[in-house]
């Protein structure tokens, strides 16, 4: 329907989850409860200020008995219908004419086909011009959002740019959110202005996308410091070697001492995350001695002379 | 489109300055840090003066009232519970966290 009304426009009892039965109560209470769920200072979600939005249209609507009778005779293009026409003689005609749709999903289901080409521009917005707005407040600044941003270790450790679809009052946007290198969990990325909407000219709120480091398959974030499983044997640990370890940076060689035992860190200083305004964290190598799940018969025959010769008691105290 | 890093530089706006930035009357600002809502300083002279960043504050109380209907005094807990739910919930996160 080009230039005709919103197609994908919802039902407002749909909206405020209620049968087309409910009392003006009943819709009171949905509209309450669905408000304290989505209103853009208790619900820092993007996509709540939409929803909020849609459900304050709703409610508008319906709360009124006289507009909610032309909602229900004229669906949702009801304001386009001019005020004189009665709901009742319309509904009557229509059923008349074996329309018969009356009571139906939308409301009569839509009366925009005939009007939509004059009419089809116009915007609830427009009608309420924003949410807070036209109701004697004044110009209020939009409210701040958040939302989550997960980045992998190597995107906090170089940084960079990635791009971030979200829902908006103006459809869905596409966001490219420079990543500063260095970025730790919880801290947060501000995009100034890309918030809820504010009204009357009022500044737009901000938009924060809080940072949060998915799990990786070998390193483990505290901080800045990373932390990286060693597996050793246990002549390794015990005699000491020096063995590569994986670091964001690529491979480094990491001495480990003779008698080291699991659990011992051995610290890659300034090799863990980098610090934009210091230094960086550091990598911990946590030493994990692992056996063979079977031993060769010359293994065996080792380990067992071992176990004859030493004087070796781990659980002395 | 990209956007950088944003540096607030804080500045601070006298009574009639932030009433005016925030389209509401000073005798509603003044009343509102008598109420403690409003985080404001008095200069020698006895003048307020408010941080950019209570400009938010405000933006957030007059929201909630025109969504909710609630009186400025009770706005004042209502803000209060919702910054203490923040930074619960920030602390649930954080524990939550894998790799702990």
């Amino acid at each position: 329907m080009p230039g005709g009304p919103r197609a994908d426009r919802r039902d407002f009892y749909e909206i405020l989850d209620v049968p087309r039965t409910a009392t003006q109560d009943e819709i009171q209470r949905a509209y309450r409860q669905l408000a304290r769920q989505n209103h853009p200072d208790v619900n820092k979600d993007p996509g709540a200020e939409d929803r909020f939005k849609e459900i304050s249209e709703a409610y508008d609507v319906l709360s009124d008995p006289q507009t909610r009778r032309r909602y229900d005779a004229f669906g949702p293009d009801f304001r386009q219908v001019p005020e004189d026409v009665d709901p009742e003689a319309f509904q009557r005609s229509r059923a008349g004419a074996g329309a018969g749709q009356a009571g139906g999903p939308g409301g009569a289901g839509g009366f925009g086909a005939g009007l939509g080409g004059d009419f089809g521009g116009i915007n609830i917005e427009d009608l309420l011009g924003g949410i807070f707005a036209g109701r004697g407040f004044g110009p209020i600044r939009g409210a701040d959002q958040e939302a989550e941003l997960e980045l992998t270790v190597e995107e906090a450790f170089q940084g960079g740019h990635r791009s971030v679809t979200l829902e908006g009052p103006d459809g869905r946007r596409t966001l490219d959110v420079r990543i500063p290198a260095g970025v730790t969990n919880g801290q947060r990325i501000r995009l100034a202005g890309q918030g809820g909407r504010g009204s009357e000219g009022a500044r737009n709120g901000d938009l924060y996308f809080v940072v949060r480091i998915a799990p990786h398959p070998r390193y483990r974030v505290e901080g800045r410091d990373l932390y990286v499983d060693l597996p050793l044997a246990p002549w390794e640990a015990a005699l000491g070697t020096s063995v590569a370890v994986e670091t964001p940076r690529g491979e480094m060689k990491v001495k480990v001492p003779p008698g080291t035992s699991t659990g011992k860190r051995l610290r890659l200083r300034h090799h863990g995350l980098p610090h934009p305004r210091g230094n960086a964290g550091h990598l911990y190598a946590e030493v994990k001695i692992v056996v063979p799940a079977k031993l060769t018969d010359e293994e065996r025959r080792l380990f067992e002379e071992l176990a004859t010769v030493s004087t070796f008691d781990p659980r002395r105290r | 489109m990209g956007y950088a890093l944003v540096l607030v530089r804080s500045a601070s706006l006298n009574l009639e300055a932030f009433a005016r930035a925030t389209g509401t009357h000073p005798d509603l600002v003044r009343r509102l840090v008598a109420l403690g809502v409003l985080d404001a300083n008095r200069d020698a002279a006895g003048e307020l003066w408010f941080a950019t960043g209570q400009l938010a504050v405000m933006g957030r109380v007059q929201r909630l009232r025109a969504g909710f209907g609630i009186n400025y005094a009770a706005v004042g807990l209502v803000t209060d519970l919702l910054d203490r739910i923040a930074v619960l919930e920030a602390a649930l996160q954080e524990a939550r966290r894998p790799g702990r």
